[in-house]
């Protein structure tokens, strides 16, 4: 139960092709995570499986049935959404009900899910009040609670916790990952939180204007990004590319090295780069440096463990790992 | 596609009902503006019954063109609608910048305010004609009839008394002349529409950016300045609106007419149809082509004004 | 604040006393109204008796042999109460559709809608009689329930459109998701959720089809005549019985007056189509 299939999936909005035609397969209890700039299409193609939106060519199929032309309702997918969508005029127990209502569940058992469901997202004190009346980490709850008792073969979550606050933040996708090493349901998940796309995944889709760039696990994205955008993209702070006489030297058109890669010294190392810092900021366990000056990227990043002494206007001389530099063709792949 | 459909069938009932609305009436005046079409005609019997054969062409709108009726119902529709928009406008705009500050009892005043305007137009019709304006029964005649009685005992008063036989008779203007008839339409609708005027632009007011206000008395702007500065420019929008959807019921004002003008010679477009309908059916749908004329070139503009903000 | 201080005493006392008086001009019609209707009808056209008279009930409780008022007060009821029902039967689904499953067309087919009610309702004057009489509706609580159903149907759509809109689509979405077929999304959803927006929709709707002084007039003799028609018919100016018929007015339009009291917000609304909030 629970493995997706997308089809050759077309999808335009009037004329606009927001997705050109893409294939992808989320396996059987995958937690497969949706990352990419605001606009690229990640809640369009979550939506397309959800059936809120009709393909324009192409195919969905769910557990191998074709459900391309079938409605959301019947789909036996859940959705959380950014917004939460809870009923307001339902409290906490008839928003959770709902769905089991509406498939026709007996009381008896409806009320055994609810509790369950309640008693481990704790909401037990919640139940009869009104989403209104909840915090928003507790609306979160409510929905991912209405998701569960359903029992769906996939869930769905659009950004789930981009209204939370960072700590909620953290608790929450905590409690997502370890329902997902429970439930062992297929999830998709939309973010744009490098964090919780890293921590989260079994497998990462980057996309970009509707084409998916590349498909991984977290670490085969970090280690051997397919291309410049994925490189770019993935990690955090950015990693620094270099054009020109610096990439030459290494026989690519651009070089990525990542600011956790580059060893930072006041005193003159020998082949190393010169630069002048910017801004440094201090963290408290790293350091991130801005700095100019290097030739082929401006401003170059780095990232020093623990607190380094420098500040603005300091000559500095980096030293990149030769082992972790990455390299790219004309064409922004990965050679 | 597919799980669409049903949803946007839902609209069909809706969008059916209101063509046929549309089409099947006005589709008819159309056709009757072109024929001879005459309820009682006795030499031609068969002009009695609508029929293709009774062709006219463009005959019906010359003729309506032609009589003096006409014009002048124009005239008196535009002269009627211009003069309550004129003074729904200005009265709705002082009264709602007057009570838009908070004051003991704001509610009641605004309860009060609004009231004439659930007023069914008959009963206002028969109010303001009857008891109101007639010039020997109503307030208007009874006033003047107990001001001057005043005024006559006063006379043979000791001391002042000369000083009040100088003063002549009042007598109270009638309402019930063609023309007057007309200002007596004017004045009970703007009595029935300020309240909406004024309830439009005081939900507009409370919109206004009150930090904007607070900026420009720092830079010195007096009262006055605040007003046509800041307010009337922020209220231009509402009151275009309010013209049009004002401009857009009174062009087609009926009740009104009948009741304060019925056989005194005022008339406006529908009135005017209305009188022919009781024969002249050609003529009568002729008018009403002219009379959907010149709602449209109205309504273009409110269509233009209302669309834009509501669907982004 | 400093911007207090500049509110002069005149501001102070001079705002409400003059709001005061303007409220209590534009009440006076009726104020009067009332005040005639407790006159007997001699009294009410003497000038010796304009404030001060032996007030009487006798014009309410005549209201009945003088005018047959509850016979047209029942009409009233009856067709205000139905077309909005079926106005709000038509038009929820219509808005359902527009607000969530916009279609290309859709702005096209609001606007639309709107045009008719633009519609000068003389120009088709007689068509429409002629059409009732010849299918045998002319006069019938039918073709009024009909036409004041079809008048209003615009505003209601509009109105219903502006509340829908705000629902956030997410709600019907997870509607969807959780398993509810488009029927239930209106009944389980959107219907709880919008009650407010549709109680004063039809509020509206009801005042609005309640004054209706065209069709009503135009489309009625007896049978089906409405309290706009009683009004019309006894317009009489020879003021013999101003007592009398301010009583039945009063009556006309007091239920009208206090339920207007309620909806003032949603009167902008509607009649501005939203266009001013
Ligand atoms: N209903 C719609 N009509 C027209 N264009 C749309 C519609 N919905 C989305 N789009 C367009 O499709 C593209 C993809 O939108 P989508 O919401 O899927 O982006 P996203 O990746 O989820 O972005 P974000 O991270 O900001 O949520 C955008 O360019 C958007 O403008
Ligand atoms: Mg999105």
């Amino acid at each position: 139960m629970g493995q997706i299939v997308l089809k050759d999936v077309v999808k335009k909005f009037g004329d606009t092709e927001v997705i050109p035609p893409l294939n992808l397969t989320i396996e059987e209890g995958e937690f497969a995570v949706f990352v990419g700039p605001s606009g690229c299409g990640k809640s369009t193609l979550l939506r397309l499986i959800a059936g809120l939106e009709d393909t324009t060519e192409g195919q969905v199929l769910i557990d191998g049935e074709d459900m391309t032309e079938v409605s959301p309702s019947k789909r036996g997918l859940a959705m959380v959404f950014q917004s939460y969508a809870l009923y307001p005029h339902m409290t906490v127990r008839k928003n959770i009900a709902f769905p089991m209502r509406m498939a026709g569940m007996s009381e008896d058992e409806q009320n055994i899910r609810i509790e369950a469901a309640a008693k481990s997202l704790n909401l037990t004190d919640y139940l009869d009040r009104k989403p209104g009346q909840l915090s928003g980490g507790q609306r979160q709850r409510v929905a991912i609670g209405r998701a569960i008792v359903r029992e769906p073969s996939a869930f769905l979550f659009d950004e789930p916790l981009s209204n939370l606050d960072a700590a909620l933040r953290v608790g929450m996708r905590l409690e997502i990952s370890e329902m997902h090493k429970r439930l062992k349901t297929t999830m998709i998940y939309v973010t744009h939180d490098q964090v919780e796309a890293m921590t989260m995944a079994d497998r990462i889709v980057v996309l970009q204007a509707g084409v998916i760039e590349q498909v991984g696990t977290p670490l085969e994205l970090y280690h051997s990004p397919r291309n410049k955008f994925v490189a770019g993209f993935i990690g955090s702070p950015k990693m620094n590319l270099l054009e020109g006489a610096e990439a030459q030297k290494h026989k690519a058109h651009t070089i990525g090295i990542r600011p956790e890669h580059i060893k930072v010294s006041t005193k003159a190392v020998k082949g190393a780069w010169k630069g002048t810092v910017g801004v440094a900021e201090h963290l408290g366990s790293d350091t991130f440096i801005h700095i100019h000056g290097v030739e082929g990227c401006d401003p170059m990043t780095v990232r020093a463990a623990g607190d380094v002494a420098v500040k603005h206007g300091d000559k500095v001389y980096l030293t990149p790992e030769k082992s972790q530099i990455h390299k790219f063709d004309e064409a922004g792949l990965r050679i | 596609m597919s799980s669409r459909r049903l949803p946007r069938l839902l609209q069909a009932p809706a969008v059916i009902l209101l063509l046929f609305w549309m089409l099947v009436p006005l589709g008819m005046t159309l056709f009757f503006s072109f024929i001879r079409y005459v309820l009682a005609s006795l030499n031609r019997p068969e002009w009695t019954t609508p029929s293709i054969d009774n062709w006219r062409g463009f005959g019906n709108y010359a003729f309506v063109l032609d009589s003096k009726d006409f014009l002048f119902a124009i005239q008196n529709s535009l002269l009627i609608v211009g003069g309550i928009l004129f003074l729904t406008v200005f009265f709705g705009v002082m009264i709602a910048v007057l009570i838009n500050k908070v004051f003991p009892g704001q509610g009641i005043v605004r309860v009060l305010l609004i009231s004439p305007f659930f007023i069914m137009p008959a009963v206002n019709a028969v109010l303001w004609i009857n008891m109101i304006l007639d010039p020997v029964l109503g307030l208007n005649g009874l006033a003047i009839e107990g001001i001057n009685s005043v005024i006559a005992s006063m006379r043979d008063a000791p001391v002042v008394g000369w000083f009040f036989s100088l003063w002549p008779e009042f007598k109270p203007i009638s309402f019930r002349a063609t023309q007057t008839s007309a200002y007596a339409v004017i004045m009970m609708v703007t009595w029935q529409w300020t309240p909406f005027a004024v309830l439009i632009f005081m939900t507009s007011l409370q919109s206004e950016d009150e930090q904007q206000k607070e900026a420009a008395i720092l830079d010195g702007a007096g009262k006055w300045s605040q007003f046509r500065f800041l307010t009337l420019p922020h209220l231009a929008r509402p009151m275009a609106i309010v013209v049009m959807i004002q401009a857009i019921f009174h062009l087609s004002l009926y009740a009104e007419i009948e009741i304060v003008s019925r056989g005194n010679g005022n008339k406006n477009l529908p009135y005017l149809i209305g009188e022919f309908a009781n024969n002249n059916i050609g003529a009568a749908s002729a008018t009403g082509i002219f009379a959907v004329i010149l709602a449209n070139i109205v309504a273009i503009f409110l269509l233009r004004a209302v669309g834009k903000t509501l669907m982004e | 604040m400093a911007i207090v201080a500049q509110t002069s005493k005149l501001g102070i006392y001079g705002r409400p006393a003059l709001a005061w008086i303007v409220a209590l001009v534009f009440f006076f019609p009726i104020f009067w109204l009332i005040l005639t209707s407790f006159k007997t009808d001699a009294d009410a056209v003497k000038p010796e008796f304009l404030f001060f008279f032996t007030p009487t009930l006798d014009n309410y409780l005549n209201m009945t042999e003088n005018y047959d008022y509850w016979r047209f007060a029942t009409n009233s009821v009856v067709t205000s109460v139905l077309a909005t029902g079926v106005a709000l039967f038509v038009g929820i689904p219509a808005a359902y559709a527009m607000a969530f499953n916009p279609a290309r067309h859709t702005k096209d087919i609001l606007m639309w809608m709107l045009s008719t009610k633009m519609l000068p309702a003389a120009a088709v004057l007689y068509p429409m009689t002629f059409l009732a009489k010849s299918l045998g509706i002319f006069d019938t609580h039918f073709a009024v329930i009909l036409v004041l159903t079809l008048v209003n149907l615009p505003i209601v759509v509009w109105m219903l459109f502006t509340y829908f809109k705000e629902i956030p689509k997410d709600i019907i979405e997870a509607g969807q998701m959780d398993g509810v077929n488009t029927w239930g999304e209106i009944k389980e959803i959107l219907i709880p959720l919008a009650w407010g927006g549709i109680a004063s929709t039809a509020l509206l709707c009801f005042i609005f089809c309640w004054n209706e002084a065209y069709w009503t007039v135009r489309l009625t003799t007896t049978e089906a005549a409405t309290l706009s028609k009683l009004i019309e018919g006894n317009r009489a100016p020879e003021g013999l019985f101003f007592g009398r018929l301010s009583a039945v007015s009063a009556a006309a339009v007091g239920p009208i007056v206090v339920l207007g009291w309620f909806c003032q917000k949603q009167l902008v609304q509607g009649l501005t189509f939203g266009a001013v909030k």
